[in-house]
């Protein structure tokens, strides 16, 4: 699903986020990243997505290489990703159904079948009575479950959540967490940053790569 | 491709919610447009009946070839048919002794007492030959050497100046088309600039999603076409109302201005105006939403 090898990755500003990293992240597998604020993990979720291109190494994702591939790939690629943004990246004005479907829209479904999944995606987040609601009339955990739906309707074969037990209490946090594993099967990977670690310490079958300092260190449970 | 279609109806919602969210600068723009195209239609307007006229004063180009007196009518009916076959020529025909005062007696008006004092008629038979004016020079050259042409007056001042004004309103004509495309095609940009600037934090979430730059630009391109086409209907009702004005009260006062007729410049605006409209939308459109890129 993810290879890097010898992977870097120095911003413009030459701040050096990323060094020497060795990844091999297979399909269906829950990843956690875990690190400090700071330590490189949403850097990393970056180069997943194609938004950073590794500085040096090299890095494939579905087995498409990120860096020296054109705009237009790095998209094709991102159409397999479902994101959940730290900061959510939703539509203000639109309603939580708009919102989730405007990320299906361009995938080649009929418009029929795009609202079909788009309220499955809801329902299963617990949303499908807000499913008309404007996401600014949210609160912050039920836009965050918006946010979840919009990146699992789209079926992707990764999802790839941001912090997404930043801001929650203890029990929301739980809950969000056990949301996201729910959507992990044999064909979804799903890969979680956190720098919560108390939250994932009981998790028996997932790989932990812990980042700091820009340096990764992989953890097999299970 | 299929993707595209079954959006069709998003797109177009996608559209008015562009046009709403910015809604008076949009009805701003569609006047400044519609503005722009009354002008580009004005301009068209005026250079129609200016090469109108053009044509015209083409057309009555003419030189005046004078032959020996000393030809036979059959000679003559020789020379005609030699000039004819020459290339630039339209038309001649002989101006008789007669016809030749006559018509000086016209020109001269009062004046034409002075003509009284000649016992015999003082002027000649001439050939009148309508030519092409773009091919004034060598039709005079190759006049000036048929045998049996004694002289050419050939009045070459005024049709080199009627050449060159016909010259200079076209040139005048195209630029002021190109100068009002241009102006509208810069607004429109400008104005889906503006519509993506709003929306620039929607568009980076659909590119961070993966979408294409064509289901992101194609609301836009939707938007900046259905402004422009509005202001061109807009400029077509205004021109409509203008042009029947201006006959009503032009025709009348300058009856020397070979208008052409009402109803086909009429016709050419209600077809040509909405079409350039579309055109000018789409490409300005496609100019403004370069600004998108494709920078993440």
């Amino acid at each position: 699903m993810i290879i890097a090898n010898n992977l870097s990755l120095v911003y413009p500003d030459k701040t050096q986020a990323l060094i020497d990293v060795d990844l091999n992240i297979k399909a269906g597998e829950l990843v956690y990243i875990t690190g400090p604020s700071g330590s490189g993990k949403t850097s990393l979720l970056k180069l997943f997505m194609g938004i950073e291109y590794p500085s040096t190494g090299s890095l494939s994702v579905m087995g498409k290489p990120i860096k020296n591939n054109s705009k237009g790939n790095i998209r094709k690629i991102r159409r397999n990703i479902g994101p959940v943004f730290q900061e959510f990246k939703l539509i203000k004005g639109r309603t939580s159904l708009e919102n989730v479907m405007i990320g299906m829209r361009f995938l080649g479904l009929t418009p029929k079948c795009i609202k079909k999944e788009a309220n499955e995606a809801l329902e299963k987040v617990g949303l499908g009575h807000k499913k008309l609601s404007k996401v600014e009339h949210l609160s912050w955990g039920e836009t965050q479950r918006v946010a979840i739906a919009r990146a699992v309707a789209r079926k992707p074969s990764l999802i790839l959540a941001d912090e997404p037990t930043g801001n929650l209490d203890y029990d929301n946090a739980i809950n969000i967490l056990g949301l996201l594993k729910s959507f992990r099967n044999e064909n979804t990977t799903v890969i979680i940053t956190t720098h919560a670690t108390h939250l994932i310490m009981e998790e028996q079958n997932a790989t932990f790569i812990s980042v700091d300092g820009g340096r990764i260190r992989i953890e097999r449970k299970g | 491709m299929r993707s595209f279609l079954f959006n069709m109806g998003y797109f177009i919602k996608e559209s008015g919610r562009i046009i709403r969210l910015n809604l008076l600068s949009n009805i701003f723009s569609v006047i400044g447009t519609g503005l722009i195209l009354l002008l580009l239609g004005i301009i068209v307007t005026g250079t129609s009946v200016g090469n109108r006229l053009v044509v015209m004063l083409n057309e009555e180009a003419e030189v005046n070839a004078y032959f020996s007196k000393e030809l036979t009518s059959e000679e003559v009916e020789q020379l005609i048919e030699k000039i004819t076959n020459l290339d630039g020529v339209r038309a001649l025909r002989i101006v008789d002794e007669d016809e030749a005062k006559a018509s000086m007696q016209e020109i001269l008006g009062e004046e034409a007492k002075i003509l009284e004092l000649f016992d015999d008629n003082p002027f000649e038979a001439f050939i009148e030959i309508r030519i092409d004016i773009e091919v004034m020079n060598s039709v005079i050259e190759e006049l000036r050497g048929v045998d049996g042409i004694e002289y050419v007056r050939d009045n070459q001042e005024i049709l080199e100046k009627i050449k060159d004004i016909t010259y200079a309103l076209e040139i005048l004509g195209y630029l002021m088309i190109a100068a009002v495309g241009i102006t509208t095609v810069i607004i429109l940009s400008h104005m889906i600039r503006q519509g993506i600037y709003n929306n620039k934090e929607q568009i980076n979430t659909l590119k961070l999603l993966g979408s294409p730059g064509i289901f992101i630009g194609f609301p836009y391109i939707l938007t900046g076409v259905f402004l422009t086409l509005l202001g061109g209907i807009i400029a077509v009702i205004a021109m409509v109302l203008l042009i029947n004005g201006a006959y009503n009260s032009l025709g009348a006062t300058i009856p020397f201005i070979p208008l052409p007729p009402k109803d086909e410049l009429i016709t050419n605006m209600v077809l040509w105006l909405p079409v350039l409209s579309l055109i000018l939308g789409f490409f300005g459109s496609l100019f403004g939403l370069s600004s998108i890129g494709e920078k993440s």
